[in-house]
């Protein structure tokens, strides 16, 4: 019997050959994905590749240890996916990374030299042949007004007289002493070198060609120095640096006069700072922060409340139960994304069935826009969560009731208790002991229940004009989400960084509390 | 009649809640079947009833409906099928293999359940973002970027709900395996997972239930209205024209909860089972 295993299911010579196949696989296939990350600039994104490649390898090919075997794939998911993240958030919630300062410094400096590129007024254009003159690129060229021709070297643009040159079908140049054009394929090649190419003319001006065959007279306001790390503007005669906050400013008046688009730069612990001292993230920061904790816990104490009462009621085998609990858990098995959708189109203004029937009563003589009030809106945040909660908190309390011995209350109920006297000293006690990690999680779901405030109100009403990011019923996650992504024109990275791990301190801390009175890990 | 009275406020409670919870319940339905599909004709009773709605969803070109319950099943049983495999071996070496950092790991592990991972939302776009440049089918707007992240979070959420399970599982199988010769592999594979199979099936619906409830992370994502899910397709189109398009969307609504409902009472007895240890539907 001893080696009988030696012979069941997969082992041997099939099994390497399998495990060898799946691993060829995945790493050919990723081998592919990371050379083609490495091609395409991603070095961050092909070194992961090869770490997690290296991993899954060494994991399944030489003896690891076997938690290590079982473990593999979730690990290289759970890393990818769940810590990078995180890592990230508190790496961005150091830097000033927002609209205007998303990409990196020498990408800024590139598009803020392009943007000061503009057309002579003169609307001079040039008919051109590129070639190679003295080992470089350059062109001759035609002016298309007055029809003189020149060799224009990066250097210099040097007038050349009638009879030095010959030219094409039509009349362009395209040969001069010491001067080789290129054939339409080099052209080709040479792709968007082309459009960079400058020839200056010796008076601040460029001509710069706009495809293979014609180019235009431009002027570039400002030029870069890498030895000082400055613009200067030709124009104006200031030298902007490096202001340190992710644009080159003046440094006469480095809060207005900056030049645009800025880089992602390092600013630790600015987004912190801002969100406790600039009033304008602060107030709405403590605004939304006492909201998302008196949201979660009015959800909270309204679901419990409900479902608690429901099961005490339930709590006794009255006729119609199994009907009653077949209807009243519907709520908890219905999507929630669809129930809340429908609540909302129930308190449309215009059109919604509440409205309708408020009117049908003439309990109201004017529709009521339920989701342009603050107040109004809380409270439908509310009962709209009581409607999805309460079954969740009668399942809970159910259960717990069961978990009560009942040698307890007969004891109470023989030494003369009443009902209500053993409901309040002896069950009650007793079911909080037992719910207390279940409602401390269920705070916690509700302080980052983004899905509710999202598809109810927005985080509205929202004063759009006063230039208001906190709407009246946002929560922390629904404002860091506003912050963020939603509007593409103000997104806010670094901050809502910040604010994520303001929230992360504060679930971490509720769940290690919930976890300890739990004592979920005493087995371990 | 006695017993009645004495029950009354039971029965009385119960009526009250059973009012509540079925107000919306029933303006869905009406909504559904009313003929001329627009939220000022939401009454308490259909007026005209017919179908109308529901041939609208499969036939519209600005609802593609189908496409969003292709790309639910896709995305959902994938993530199912994935994340049940992870978790599962993940489980089975916390809950069976004696090694170092194991204390540790398992309370690793619930600490990152507890996280929801779209705290980290605004990196995952951002990293994402990056991801889309050099590969765009596993990258920002696609289906294959969301399922990688929601893996990210199986390994958390699985592994945890089934130690639970394994370890009812009487060691002396395994260890009677071990003593014939088996490698910690073949008691896994020939064993345990045979053994498991019902209760893996079950986590993996419930895995299912969640993709398919899942919002945030979706809206994020899918921007193409091809490529979107059920979620996130019925919303964005109820959401720009809520007067307009509410009877098809509760049309839908209806038709994507039914499954749903049903396979979720099904399972009742393991849902309420897996809440007292702790999970919270999200």
């Amino acid at each position: 019997m001893r080696h009988v295993y030696r012979f069941v299911g997969f082992r041997g010579l099939p099994a390497t050959l399998l495990k060898f196949a799946f691993l060829a696989i995945i790493d050919i296939v990723g081998g592919i994905a990371a050379s083609s990350a490495f091609t395409g600039n991603s070095v961050i994104l092909g070194v992961a590749l090869v770490i997690a490649l290296a991993f899954i390898n060494y994991s399944y090919i030489f003896r690891a240890p076997t938690p290590v075997k079982f473990m593999a794939p979730g690990i290289v998911f759970l890393i990818a996916f769940v810590v990078v993240p995180i890592l990230y958030t508190v790496v961005m919630s150091g830097f000033k990374f927002q609209t205007g300062n998303i990409i990196t410094k020498q990408d800024a400096i590139t598009q803020v030299l392009a943007r000061s590129v503009k057309a002579d007024p003169s609307g001079t254009a040039y008919d051109i042949t590129l070639g190679h003159y003295q080992g470089q690129l350059a062109a001759l060229m035609r002016n298309q007004t007055d029809h003189t021709v020149s060799l224009a070297t990066q250097q210099t643009i040097t007038p050349l007289a009638a009879g030095s040159y010959t030219t094409d079908s039509n009349g362009v140049p395209n040969k001069t002493a010491g001067f080789t054009p290129l054939t339409p394929d080099e052209v080709a090649n040479l792709g968007d070198a082309v459009q960079q190419l400058r020839f200056p003319d010796g008076h601040g001006k460029y001509v710069a060609p706009q495809y293979g065959s014609l180019a235009v007279l431009v002027s570039q306001d400002l030029s870069y120095d890498p030895k000082t790390d400055t613009i200067k503007s030709a124009s104006t005669g200031v030298t902007y640096v490096d202001g340190g906050q992710g644009n080159f400013v003046n440094p006469k008046n480095p809060s207005t006069d900056f030049l645009t688009p800025g880089w992602r730069t390092p600013n630790f612990p600015q987004n912190f700072v801002g969100l406790v001292t600039n009033p304008e993230l602060r107030d709405p920061f403590i605004q939304v922060f006492i909201w998302t904790v008196m949201f979660a816990l009015l959800s909270v104490l309204t679901t419990f409340i409900v479902g608690l009462g429901l099961a005490l009621a339930m709590d006794k085998k009255i006729r119609g139960r199994a009907f009653y609990r077949s209807i009243l858990i519907l709520p908890y098995a219905i999507p929630s994304f669809m129930s809340i959708l429908v609540w909302r189109g129930m308190f449309n203004t215009d059109f919604g069935i509440i409205n309708r029937i408020l009117m049908n009563f003439h309990l109201i003589s004017q529709n009521i826009d339920f989701f342009n009030s603050s107040t109004d809106s809380k409270a439908i945040v509310i009962l709209v969560n009581l409607w999805l909660g309460f079954p969740y908190m009668y399942l809970i309390s159910s259960g717990a009731l069961q978990a009560i011995p009942s040698e307890l209350k007969e004891a109470a109920s023989i030494d003369g208790a009443s009902a209500w006297q053993s409901l309040r000293q002896i069950t009650l006690p007793l079911l909080l002991q037992i719910l207390s990690p279940l409602l401390i999680s269920s705070f916690a779901f509700n302080f980052n229940n983004f899905n509710i405030i999202y598809l109810l109100t927005g985080g509205g009403p929202r004063d759009a004009l006063a230039g208001q990011r906190a709407g009246g019923t946002d929560i922390l996650i629904s404002y860091a989400y506003q912050t963020a992504i939603s509007q593409p024109n103000a997104r806010d990275y670094g901050l809502a960084s910040a604010i994520s791990m303001f929230m992360f301190v504060i679930v971490a801390g509720l769940s290690l509390w919930s976890i300890r009175r739990s004592k979920a890990l005493e087995e371990f | 009649m006695r017993e009645f009275r004495r029950n009354l406020w039971r029965h009385a409670y119960a009526w009250v809640l059973i009012v509540f919870t079925i107000f919306p319940i029933w303006i869905v339905f009406t909504s559904a079947f009313e003929t001329t599909g627009t939220l000022v004709t939401t009454s308490i009773f259909p007026t005209k009833a017919g179908w109308d709605n529901f041939t609208l969803l499969f036939h519209s070109s600005s609802i593609p409906f189908g496409a969003w319950i292709r790309n639910t099943i896709i995305i959902a049983s994938l993530n199912a099928i994935i994340s049940v495999l992870i978790g599962a071996a993940a489980a089975y070496a916390f809950s069976r293999l004696k090694f170092k950092g194991r204390r540790i790991g398992i309370q690793a592990l619930l600490l990152i359940q507890v996280f929801p991972t779209f705290l980290a939302l605004a990196a995952i776009y951002v990293i994402m973002g990056e991801v889309y440049k050099v590969f765009p089918a596993f990258g920002l707007g696609s289906l294959g970027g969301l399922l990688l992240v929601y893996l990210g979070g199986s390994m958390g959420i699985n592994a945890w709900l089934l130690k639970g399970f394994i370890d009812t599982i009487p060691a002396e199988l395994d260890e009677s395996a071990r003593v014939d010769g088996a490698s910690p592999m073949q008691v896994y594979w020939l064993i345990f997972f045979p053994l498991s199979a019902p209760v893996l099936a079950v986590v993996a619906l419930l895995s299912f239930i969640g993709t398919f409830n899942e919002f945030i992370m979706a809206s994020v994502f899918l921007t193409d209205p091809q490529s979107r899910t059920i979620a996130v397709g019925l919303q964005q189109f109820v959401g720009g024209q809520f007067n307009q398009n509410w009877g098809p969307f509760a049309a839908g609504s209806l038709l994507a909860s039914i499954p749903l409902v049903i396979l979720f009472l099904s399972l009742q007895k393991f849902i309420v089972g897996g809440l007292t240890a702790g999970s919270v539907k999200g």
